[in-house]
């Protein structure tokens, strides 16, 4: 039985998880070295500009289309503490809700100053900032033709594989997070608010950018059950 | 039940089908950072030591996932794990679904026992569709697996095969993941 506050692979409104769901259970296992450990990466991967989706991969002079925004806040582990080195990867929509991605069928226009990606390792704090543009919600397929959330894609690299983690940011507000399958497969529905980007107005600049904070919390050596406690072991 | 309040952590999403922008941007051609990640397990493979894993992954219809990234981990050849190698990032074909790894077999881990385990590599496995990431491993030899000290405790020998890849040459590895059906490979949880 997994958690409640981690999503159900299977979940019948969210139409392609059906078929790419194992149907039986997974096997529990004791971590072993392989999974305490994992890649480390260096400060010197990183370019100054990576962590602003403005400016790398804008022609000198111009800037995206969208309301600029800062998307900040803390990593840290189960017991509170900071995690310092962790590489966090984000990947996004333009603020039309077009990815930079020949397999989006979208006919939304590319902006040509926009690429959609970033890359920040935290500092000693555990600090993370990105610079960005809001980016659009956008129609899929999916019990019929559905409405994403605006959200923003996160990859993390805790110091072992263990706390490895994918997930999507969400903006305060949306009134698209409510009817998402994808949020919706979390069972625990004050989890699913763990994954919602709070308006911060402390964090302006210039008086015309916005500031959302998120903060990232990577699981510890053991599972952490709050609900239920595994079953069949 | 006096454990200390922890922090839940925060869950997981699925990656989506353009998790290639973030995670190995050169593909979508967007040329902005320094390194791919991953781009090979370990520097310097000698033809000498070189395997080659391909493969494909397999939704319910039997159909081939091309949107796939793999995220692979393993040791080296003395059974030692590293922070700077080991760690490779690999995504299916956008037509036909394939993989490819080019690594090194790893080396044997010494359990907490001192005991050697099987050699192994996990495999790390998101796409649209999958909520969570899937965790798997390729075991190298059947014999191997049969003396592992986390799986001859576990009943699942009639699937054991499903963590055993293809060869003919110990050398070029076909291993195929299912999701689901009679073949459905096994999936970890830690």
């Amino acid at each position: 039985m997994i958690k409640k506050h981690q999503p159900l692979r299977k979940f019948r409104d969210y139409k392609s998880s059906i078929s790419r769901s194992p149907n039986k259970e997974p096997l529990w296992i004791n971590s072993s070295s392989s999974e305490m450990s994992g890649p480390l990466f260096s400060k010197k991967i990183i370019n100054k500009n990576d962590n602003d989706l403005t400016l790398n991969f804008s022609k000198i002079g111009e800037k995206p289309l969208g309301q600029e925004i800062f998307v900040h806040g803390f990593v840290k582990d189960e017991n509170g503490n900071n995690l310092k080195n962790v590489l966090i990867e984000i990947w996004q929509a333009n603020a039309g809700g077009k990815y930079r991605h020949q397999n989006d069928p979208s006919n939304i226009k590319l902006d040509e100053n926009f690429g959609g990606c970033g890359r920040f390792i935290t500092s000693s704090d555990g600090y993370y900032i990105f610079k960005t543009i809001e980016p659009g919600a956008y129609p899929y397929p999916n019990r019929g033709t559905e409405w994403r959330p605006r959200h923003i894609h996160f990859s993390l690299f805790g110091s072992m594989f263990l706390q490895r983690l994918i997930t999507q940011m969400y903006f305060e507000g949306d009134p698209l997070i409510k009817s998402c399958p994808m949020v919706n497969s979390i069972p625990d529905i004050n989890a699913r608010k763990l994954l919602i980007g709070r308006l911060d107005l402390s964090k302006t600049e210039n008086e015309k950018i916005l500031g959302y904070r998120f903060d990232i919390t990577l699981r510890g050596k053991e599972q952490t059950f709050f609900e239920n406690k595994r079953e069949g072991l | 039940m006096n454990e200390p309040k922890k922090l839940i952590d925060t869950p997981s999403q699925t990656a989506g089908p353009f998790l290639h922008i973030g995670c190995t941007p050169r593909i979508t051609g967007i040329n902005i950072f320094k390194s791919e990640l991953g781009l090979t397990p370990f520097q310097d493979i000698s033809d000498n030591e070189a395997i080659n894993i391909k493969g494909k992954i397999y939704d319910g219809n039997n159909e081939p996932i091309i949107d796939a990234m793999i995220e692979t981990w393993q040791c080296d050849a003395d059974g030692n794990y590293s922070s700077n190698q080991g760690f490779a990032r690999i995504v299916t074909d956008f037509k036909t679904g394939e993989y490819h790894l080019k690594t090194i077999r790893p080396g044997n881990e010494i359990n907490t026992d001192g005991s050697l385990s099987a050699s192994y590599i996990t495999f790390w496995i998101v796409a649209r569709g999958m909520n969570r990431p899937l965790i798997t491993r390729m075991y190298f030899l059947e014999n191997d697996l049969k003396n592992d000290l986390i799986l001859k405790s576990i009943k699942i020998e009639d699937r054991l095969n499903t963590l055993i890849p293809y060869t003919e040459d110990n050398k070029n590895f076909i291993f195929n993941i299912y999701l689901q059906g009679k073949k459905e490979t096994i999936f970890f949880e830690f």
